[in-house]
């Protein structure tokens, strides 16, 4: 009966949303609203006004500057919600499935992996480096390091893991993105302009890409240290085991 | 209707809302309850991505001599960039709290948790009248 009610409703509303998407402009309009009013501003202006290529990293980190920062600050503190529910695991005590299992992964998974994984690690630094002329940018290039950490746990256990990427490492660099954005934001202070406008005036003289590339370069490295390190910590808090006589986390 | 085959992303991040509500409302266990609420999320973000698209758009990308009056609109793919990652975190603290809950209950299912939370509360629970 629940599940008759609930079938209509959605259905009812599917048909609203539709008849909604119907009524909206055609998709691809160059002369639709939602490609009309702002958007040459900032297609033309961009390069110049932020000195990236890349236009989405020059809205996320220049136009939109606050509103990544709170973005940032939003996963460390949703870090920080999953270790006050589930704990830290306590040091050299990690382990869950895969370690337990009698049955190895096999030759095939492991070498795949091990071969892999370099790649993968490149794959991701290319993507925070070439952020600012390429499609990336820090966000994605840490998706895809915490990706290639995930799969190194997978095949080889938490504790290798914890092990490869030791717990001193992953505490410090888990509030890296917060950190280098509010000192890249308080050196535009210090050079006597706004908050996170990417100047440092005198140091900026003989830099070769300009001292304004280098700091975006550092905000997306921060960002990606950061989130690499954020998503290894929940798996490590989520994946792992309440040893026999360990206290509830 | 014609507009609906031209707007076909559009129909298709309705339907992927729906499919994801339909889970949210009626399936019991709760990690597909979260699945659904992403798939939601996911269709949200389609359907924002997809208004930037202008016809025969390449990627707002400067550089190589490529024209701005091509380039797709940059102002939503920023947009849905906070949006995933807002998407991770809440995901994340979800989970968290599954977790926990399978650890105190032994289920996933929702009707099953809210009797045993109803058997728990009862003797102890005197004067707390909430509906």
């Amino acid at each position: 009966m629940k599940k008759v009610i609930s079938l209509c409703f959605i259905g009812a509303l599917g048909v609203l949303l539709l008849m909604v998407m119907a009524s909206m402009p055609r998709m691809g309009d160059p002369q639709s609203p939602t490609n009309t009013r702002v958007i040459d501003r900032y297609l033309e202006g961009a390069e110049e006004e932020t000195g990236t290529e890349n236009v989405i990293t020059g809205v996320i980190l220049n136009y939109r500057g606050y509103d990544t920062m709170g973005e940032v600050t939003v996963i460390f503190t949703g870090l920080a919600a999953v270790l006050a529910v589930l704990g830290r695991e306590r040091r050299g005590r990690i382990h869950a499935y895969p370690d337990r299992s009698p049955i190895r992964p096999s030759i095939i998974v492991r070498s795949a992996v091990s071969f892999l994984l370099p790649f993968i690690v490149l794959f991701s630094l290319y993507t925070v480096l070439h952020g600012e002329i390429s499609p990336g940018g820090g966000f994605q290039g840490g998706a895809v390091l915490a990706a290639g950490m995930f799969v190194f746990a997978a095949a080889f256990g938490l504790w290798r893991a914890g092990r490869t990427v030791p717990p001193w490492l992953r505490y410090a660099v888990e509030g890296a993105a917060p950190v280098t954005f509010f000192l890249v934001g308080a050196a535009g202070l210090v050079g006597g302009a706004e908050f996170l406008t990417y100047m440092l005036p005198k140091a900026s003289a003989g830099l070769q890409p300009s001292l304004r590339t280098w700091m975006t370069l550092l905000v997306e490295g921060g960002i990606g240290a950061g989130g690499a390190m954020i998503f290894l910590s929940i798996l490590m808090a989520m994946a792992r085991e309440e040893d026999a006589g360990g206290q509830a986390a | 209707m014609d507009r609906l085959l031209d707007n076909y992303h559009y129909a298709a991040a309705a339907i992927l809302f729906c499919i994801g509500l339909y889970s949210v409302i009626v399936r019991p266990n709760i990690i597909k309850k979260i699945i659904g609420l992403n798939i939601m999320e996911t269709s949200v973000f389609l359907l924002l991505v997809s208004m930037g698209w202008k016809d025969g758009g390449i990627a707002p990308i400067h550089g190589g001599g490529a024209e701005a009056a091509a380039m797709v609109n940059p102002i939503p793919q920023a947009l849905i960039l906070t949006g995933i990652v807002v998407a991770v975190s809440t995901t994340a603290v979800a989970l968290s709290l599954v977790i926990l809950l399978y650890r105190q209950y032994g289920t996933l299912d929702v009707d099953r948790l809210m009797k045993e939370e109803e058997s728990e509360s009862a003797p102890a629970g005197a004067g707390s009248g909430e509906g």
